[in-house]
């Protein structure tokens, strides 16, 4: 130990170039990419609080924990929270492709979806270009990400092809080991024209403490819709970064429902530039930081291209001690002239130690533009909860009734029933509502 | 069935009200009548369970009950209601899921099974037939977007599916046409039987014309100055509430 580093940060992120030199991997196309990124990472080190991305979350506990990869496992898998009637399913167990428990065939003409491990056997040269061509730009986390990526998905929708069914990533723990990370990446590529919708449904094991550092890109094509779920239920000593970044052409279209009710600590960015004229970004958004729970979402839509859209809507309902976070930015470039940008975050606290920061931002270049954006926390209403009272429900039934109730606007945007009716349920579970089948 | 002894109540610091006597038998039918600020609207919201109150003195005795120290819910299920003055908007909680949430909770109180779907359906259809209003109101937010008038009307559909014991309605005329009116007052006096009593709280004796009343009380200062039949009513239209003042000031 002769230099110190400046920063301490600095030196929880060295420690896992000792983690990386200890993998034995076989050289291939990606070695280079892999230690690149490592490097990138290590230099950039785990984000602080006088990062204005990363103000309201501290990493330091994650900071302090030694995540090595995990080990292929044979642990038992609870599939009990998986969604029964999605299309194609694909399960990543600890963070690599598992066959058996996946369903990947048969794929819909013009629909390929591949294991990262498959594609890299397939076109080795493209997905190092790929990954190339994402790194220039990367994060500390996505740097971490491509060092230490195992596995991932693929999924290649064909010009004009519509997908109906859903496409349903499963990111599932098993228990047992500790400390343990995975780094899975997704990609989504919608061809021109083309349709469909990505599950993505992050599983917790009970009791293990894990770290899930994933990320995800979107290249969406002109006229493409992609529709994005994102439910987030790790375990309750668990670690959740996810990145997702959304390219989107002409005319194309981007939804993303992000349930966030899981992990210790978790947070979220999610980036949607907008490239192409008539570009449009739909960012709903619903957090449940409890016990002592921390949740953080940070969004950034870039309106590169003139007549672009977006319309964020976020609602976070924090309990106990459970803090929120939603850093909601819009850019408005030079040339993005008519464009349209709403976004509103609501945020409701049900007891006293609880927090909700939230800080919708606008950088604005452009000056022919609609845009707006509200801000709102509060506590359930006293009157609203007397007027149920009064009406025989108990207090507990009446605070699940408005709990729900608030949350419903974003409930009302997720499409599928049976997903709906899962999100619904661990609502219901967490605000203790037994009455509420009444 | 109602009996009122001395209540005396703040909110915040301030008095509103100084030793309130009032006792409303099974079958009649009360109209509280007096000028702003009298505390009308405190009594009914105290009676109901409203927090924001202090009880500082007297009691409220309902079928032999200490009402005041029953919560909200459980004087609902023991069979009191309040019609709100204002009734609160709930957007997100639906209109028939809180009738049928009501209703449950009041059965499971007097220890009945849950309601039957099409039992329910059936009670609910008929009552709001009663109060003319249509059947989209169901599936709508509670008074989610609802005119002053539909508000009103939803408050009175509420009261008839839940049938309470004790009926209290605070200003439910404030607001309405006189079409409105008719219909809300033909749901209340629907709801008239022996075994029921109405506390009603109004400002104008024109819906004593629709309902009427057995006894009407002036409530001014804190204190019921003057009771008498509904011709009492007619009178305080005529010449307004400063006699009443000055007569008790005299006595």
């Amino acid at each position: 130990m002769s230099a110190v580093p400046a920063r301490s940060t600095g030196n929880a992120a060295e420690r896992y170039r000792a983690v990386f030199d200890a993998r034995s991997r076989s050289e291939n196309t990606l070695t280079q990419l892999r230690r690149d990124a490592l490097q990138r990472f290590v230099t950039k080190g785990f984000p602080t609080q006088r990062d204005e991305d990363w103000k309201y979350t501290n990493l330091r506990r994650l900071e302090s924990r030694n995540f090595v990869p995990a080990e292929p496992t044979l642990g038992r898998v609870d599939e009990s929270q998986w969604i029964a009637d999605a299309g194609m399913r694909i399960v990543l167990l600890n963070g690599r492709a598992h066959t058996v428990l996946s369903t990947m065939s048969p794929q819909p003409p013009g629909v390929t979806v591949l294991t990262l491990g498959q594609w890299l056997e397939n076109a080795p040269d493209e997905v190092a270009a790929l990954l190339a061509q994402q790194a220039s730009d990367a994060s500390a986390f996505e740097s971490m990400n491509l060092a230490f990526c195992d596995d991932g998905v693929v999924i290649e929708i064909g010009e004009s092809v519509r997908v109906d069914r859903p496409i349903y990533v499963v990111h599932q723990w098993t228990g047992g080991a500790a400390s343990v990370m995975s780094n899975p990446r997704v990609f989504v590529r919608a061809a021109a024209n083309s349709q469909c919708t990505l599950i993505e449904h992050y599983v917790g094991a009970a009791d293990s403490e894990t770290l899930t550092n994933s990320v995800v890109t979107l290249d969406i094509g002109s006229g493409a819709r992609v529709k994005h779920y994102r439910v987030q239920q790790e375990s309750p000593r668990s670690f959740h970064i996810g990145s997702i970044a959304a390219h989107q052409a002409r005319d194309s279209r981007y939804d993303c429902q992000d349930i966030a009710l899981g992990a210790s600590l978790a947070r979220t960015s999610i980036v949607a530039t907008l490239q192409g004229p008539g570009a449009e970004a739909n960012l709903h958004g619903l957090f449940l930081p409890g016990g002592s729970q921390h949740i953080d979402t940070c969004t950034l839509v870039d309106h590169v291209a003139p007549h672009t859209r977006s319309n964020e809507e976020y609602r976070g309902i924090a309990d106990a001690r459970g803090r929120g976070v939603y850093r909601g930015k819009v850019i408005v470039r030079k040339d993005a002239q008519k464009i349209d940008s709403r976004q509103s975050s609501r945020n409701l606290l049900l007891s006293p130690t609880a927090e909700i920061d939230t800080r919708p931002e606008l950088e604005i270049y452009a000056n022919d533009l609609k845009c707006s954006h509200g801000a709102t926390t509060g506590q359930l209403d006293a009157t609203s909860l007397f007027y149920l009272r009064s009406r025989g429900l108990s207090e507990a039934q009446a605070r699940a009734l408005l709990i729900r109730a608030f949350a419903e606007s974003i409930l009302s945007t997720i499409e599928l029933p049976s997903l709906r009716a899962h999100v619904e349920q661990q609502l219901n579970a967490r605000f203790a509502a037994s009455e509420l089948s009444a | 069935m109602l009996k009122i002894e001395n209540l005396q109540v703040k909110a915040g610091e301030k008095q509103i009200l100084k030793g309130l006597n009032l006792e409303v038998k099974a079958g009649e039918v009360h109209a509280i009548m007096g000028p702003n600020g009298s505390g009308k609207s405190t009594l009914v919201q105290v009676l109901a369970g409203r927090e924001g109150y202090e009880v500082t003195g007297g009691s409220a005795t309902y079928d032999g009950k200490d009402l005041l120290a029953l919560a909200p819910e459980e004087r609902a299920r023991e069979g009191v209601f309040l019609a709100f003055q204002y009734p609160v908007e709930i957007p997100g909680v639906n209109n028939v899921y809180l009738l049928k949430a009501g209703l449950n909770a009041i059965r499971k109180h007097r220890g009945e099974s849950e309601v039957d779907a099409f039992e329910f359906l059936t009670l609910v259809r008929e009552k709001m037939k009663l109060m003319q209003m249509d059947e989209s109101f169901l599936n709508r937010g509670v008074n989610e977007g609802f005119s002053g008038g539909e508000k009103k009307r939803n408050e009175i559909l509420q009261m008839a599916v839940l049938e309470p014991k004790l009926a209290l309605l605070d200003e439910t005329d404030s607001g309405l046409d006189i079409d409105a009116l008719r219909v809300v007052a033909n749901g209340v006096n629907s709801l008239r039987r022996a075994d029921r009593a109405i506390l009603m709280v109004t400002h104008y004796q024109r819906l004593l014309d629709y309902i009427e009343p057995d006894r009407v009380h002036v409530l001014s200062g804190g204190q019921i100055l003057k009771s008498g039949d509904k011709s009492l009513a007619l009178e305080l239209e005529k010449r307004g509430y400063d006699w009443i003042k000055q007569e008790a000031a005299a006595a």
